[in-house]
């Protein structure tokens, strides 16, 4: 046995594939994925701005999640938000002034000693009780509530883990408060993979039970609205579920395919929503609180798809959706995560929307026609397009923070803005949106 | 790990010497549940229920699969972790049965290393083909789990994995004494080495073999042959710096079959040969 002598090659060679091996810093992270992980908190504020002073909400929102190993994971959201600013009452602009009466009205019926009067649109001069709130529109201005506010605080919770070989499960559970909306909701979901891995199928159901809370009560839909006819609270619910297939196709594109399918039942009328009634010569005689059924059944399809192209992470899906109130959509969003070193990342952001009306969607009614069923000049329910453009950009710290700014801008451009009327004409009847939001991150890993 | 397993420390400190053992332990068993081919939910498990789709796999993978890579190189071919296949025609339980000629053939094609898609991260295992770590998990185990006990101290410590073992240093009463079974027996030792730092690993058939005819067939595989290797010793121990380079010495040794002892003398390492 020789102990002094000269390392051959392969001895060489040896020492340094074991130190390659053991200097190696993955099996230190590796322990960590696969045993108790750190807390990681995530946390944000989100500022929603609509544009001509109309709603803006500044959302401060913390996640929590924590992994107890095994791909066990805790995972708790706290959000809070206050929304200011003026929300579109369904009505079309006019010629001249109009004045509207904020929701906590119960009526504008005379009542003795009541200060204020009101005059409805057909010239009608009417008491109002105290409580009501009055609010003018100039001529040719898109009709806002300027006293619209809410604040809504929500909480989520979710458990997952494994329950068997290559199969998982999830639940979840969301509580929320807002001024005149309580929501209480619930997921649980399977999936397991198959084919080692590649693919894993997912079915999941969900429930929602919410108490619909309008201040001054929930008026009776399609009632005239200068008698601010009110019933009181409602509810609604929603049952509804999941299937999906999530295929890895080659070593740098993953496609999912998903089914949802949800059936809402009860009060799903907005209650604060009137629509405009004119003549025939487009001159407003009166407003109609908004009306749409208690039934809905929505449907989509989602493909989603990422891909490693060029370096890049590319994300692009595409869904279509429809729902029994003849609303119809598709969507179209693309981000490229662009890595540019030194843990910096920007991630454009576009996205493509464009809907179809409700059916019972109308910018205003006629007098002269028959009050429909079901009517509303909700903006959200017409036919439009929208877009999004923006980018995030974040920057990691020391592996385990990282601060992130995100920018979007949305717009949303309505199709049917106009009216032969001659009171009308010249009139935008339906303006859209424009909304900028701004959003900064921050992720702790401890 | 399926072997005895004991972390010794030399410290007063009851507690730190619990913890010690923990982090061995849980080190023992991460590993064990990732690389383990008789864990269906191990890393290996999936690679090998690939049926020859790309895999892409995790930097702790990618470096052993890179180890196992230069280690095939370096021994031109004949240390080969494809080569657990030949566990379908051979079961080395103590008895006279060897598998037939035509058995070992049918298998044959699903052997060699170089048929391995491999694109860190990414490997491609052909269908019917196999990853099998056992040549190496166990001493690379050993040094990972020395670094667990030791990543917040700096005692004396020592791991031991059913004799494959690696020490930080020796105690303050004079170097660890370890002893190395005599083949065919246990708890006898045959062997009493001493050791200040640095790794020993065994190679050996001690349980795992047939006899036939008079003759001894070892578990250690010519994967040429699909035959197991002849004249070897019935157990190598090496020391070196790490475990898991003790090991593949032991390894390449045994490989070497009766050129056992002149490989390792050329390597210049200290080593135990046992035969008889």
């Amino acid at each position: 046995m020789q102990l002094k002598k000269p390392p051959t090659p392969l001895r060489l060679g040896l020492m340094a594939a074991s130190c390659a091996l053991l200097g190696s810093p993955a099996a230190k992270a590796q322990t960590a994925a696969d045993g108790e992980q750190p807390l990681l908190i995530d946390a944000g504020v989100l500022y929603y701005k609509e544009d001509q002073g109309r709603v803006q909400t500044i959302e401060p929102i913390v996640r929590f999640k924590k992994d107890y190993g095994d791909e066990h994971v805790l995972g708790v959201t706290l959000a809070f938000d206050s929304l200011t600013g003026g929300s579109p009452n369904g009505a079309i602009p006019s010629r001249k002034a109009q004045t509207f009466a904020t929701p906590s009205g119960t009526s504008l019926q005379p009542v003795s000693g009541v200060p204020q009067t009101y005059t409805t649109p057909s010239g009608q001069v009417v008491a109002a009780l105290a409580k009501v709130t009055l609010y003018s529109v100039q001529p040719a201005l898109l009709p806002l509530d300027p006293n619209f506010h809410d604040r809504r605080i929500a909480a989520d919770v979710s458990w997952a883990q494994p329950v068997a070989t290559d199969t998982h499960a999830s639940i979840a559970g969301h509580l929320s408060n807002e001024l005149d909306f309580d929501s209480a909701a619930f997921n649980a979901a399977l999936s397991h993979d198959f084919n080692g891995k590649n693919t894993t199928v997912s079915a999941g159901v969900n429930g929602e039970l919410d108490a619909v809370k309008p201040i001054g009560g929930a008026p009776v839909g399609g009632s005239d609205y200068t008698q601010l006819l009110k019933n009181g609270s409602k509810s609604k619910d929603v049952v509804g579920g999941l299937l999906g297939v999530t295929q890895v196709m080659s070593r740098r594109w993953v496609a999912q395919l998903n089914y949802t399918y949800d059936k809402s039942n009860g009060y799903l009328t907005d209650p604060y929503k009137i629509v405009s009634v004119v003549d025939g010569t487009g001159t407003e005689t009166g407003y109609r609180f908004e009306s749409r059924p208690d039934k809905r059944t929505r449907q989509s399809l989602y493909f989603g798809n990422k891909a490693y192209v060029g370096g890049e992470v590319l994300d692009i899906s595409y869904r279509r959706s429809k729902d029994d109130w003849g609303i119809k959509s598709d969507t179209v969003d693309g981000r490229l995560r662009i890595d540019l070193g030194n843990d910096i990342y920007l991630e454009p952001h576009a996205r493509w929307y464009h809907q179809g009306a409700a059916d019972f969607y109308h910018l205003y009614l006629n007098q002269s026609d028959a009050l429909p069923a079901y009517l509303s000049a909700d903006p959200r329910l017409a036919d439009f397009k929208a877009t999004t453009f923006g980018a995030k950009f974040g920057v990691g710290f020391g592996g385990n923070t990282e601060l992130s700014l995100r920018i979007e801008q949305y717009q949303q451009k309505p199709t049917d803005t106009t009216s032969s009327l001659a009171a009308l004409q010249g009139l935008n009847l339906n303006p859209g949106l424009k909304t900028v939001i701004v959003q900064l991150g921050w992720r702790y890993d401890y | 790990m399926a072997s005895p397993c004991e972390v010794l420390l030399e410290t007063e400190d009851l507690d730190r010497a619990r913890s010690a053992g923990r982090a061995a332990a849980d080190e023992a068993w991460r590993i064990e549940a990732k690389f383990s081919r008789y864990r269906r939910d191990s890393v290996v498990s999936t690679i090998n229920a690939s049926n020859g789709r790309p895999v892409e796999v995790d930097a702790e993978t990618a470096a052993l699969i890179d180890f196992a890579a230069h280690c095939h190189r370096l021994s031109d071919g004949r240390f080969d972790i494809t080569s657990g296949v030949l566990r379908r025609c051979w079961r080395f339980d103590g008895s006279d049965r060897l598998p037939t000629a035509a058995a070992i053939d049918a298998v044959r094609p699903f052997i060699g290393f170089d048929k391995i898609g491999w694109d860190a991260p990414v490997i491609t295992v052909p269908t019917g083909m196999e990853l099998d770590f056992g040549g190496i998990g166990k001493e690379y185990a050993v040094d990972r789990a020395l670094a667990a006990v030791t990543a917040s101290s700096s005692e004396s410590a020592l791991v031991n994995f059913g004799g494959d073992l690696a020490a930080t240093r020796a105690p303050a009463g004079g170097p660890w004494r370890v002893g190395i079974e005599r083949p065919g027996t246990e708890r006898e030792a045959a062997l009493l080495l001493e050791l200040e730092q640095g790794a020993l690993a065994t190679s050996g058939d001690t349980h795992r073999y047939l006899l036939r005819a008079g003759v001894r067939y070892g578990h250690i595989m010519d994967v040429h042959t699909g035959w197991p290797v002849v004249g070897a010793p019935r157990s190598v121990t090496v020391a070196a710096g790490a475990c898991i380079e003790a090991g593949m010495l032991a390894t390449f040794a045994m490989l070497s079959g009766a050129g056992a002892e002149a490989f390792l003398d050329q390597q210049g390492v200290r080593y135990w040969c046992l035969r008889g």
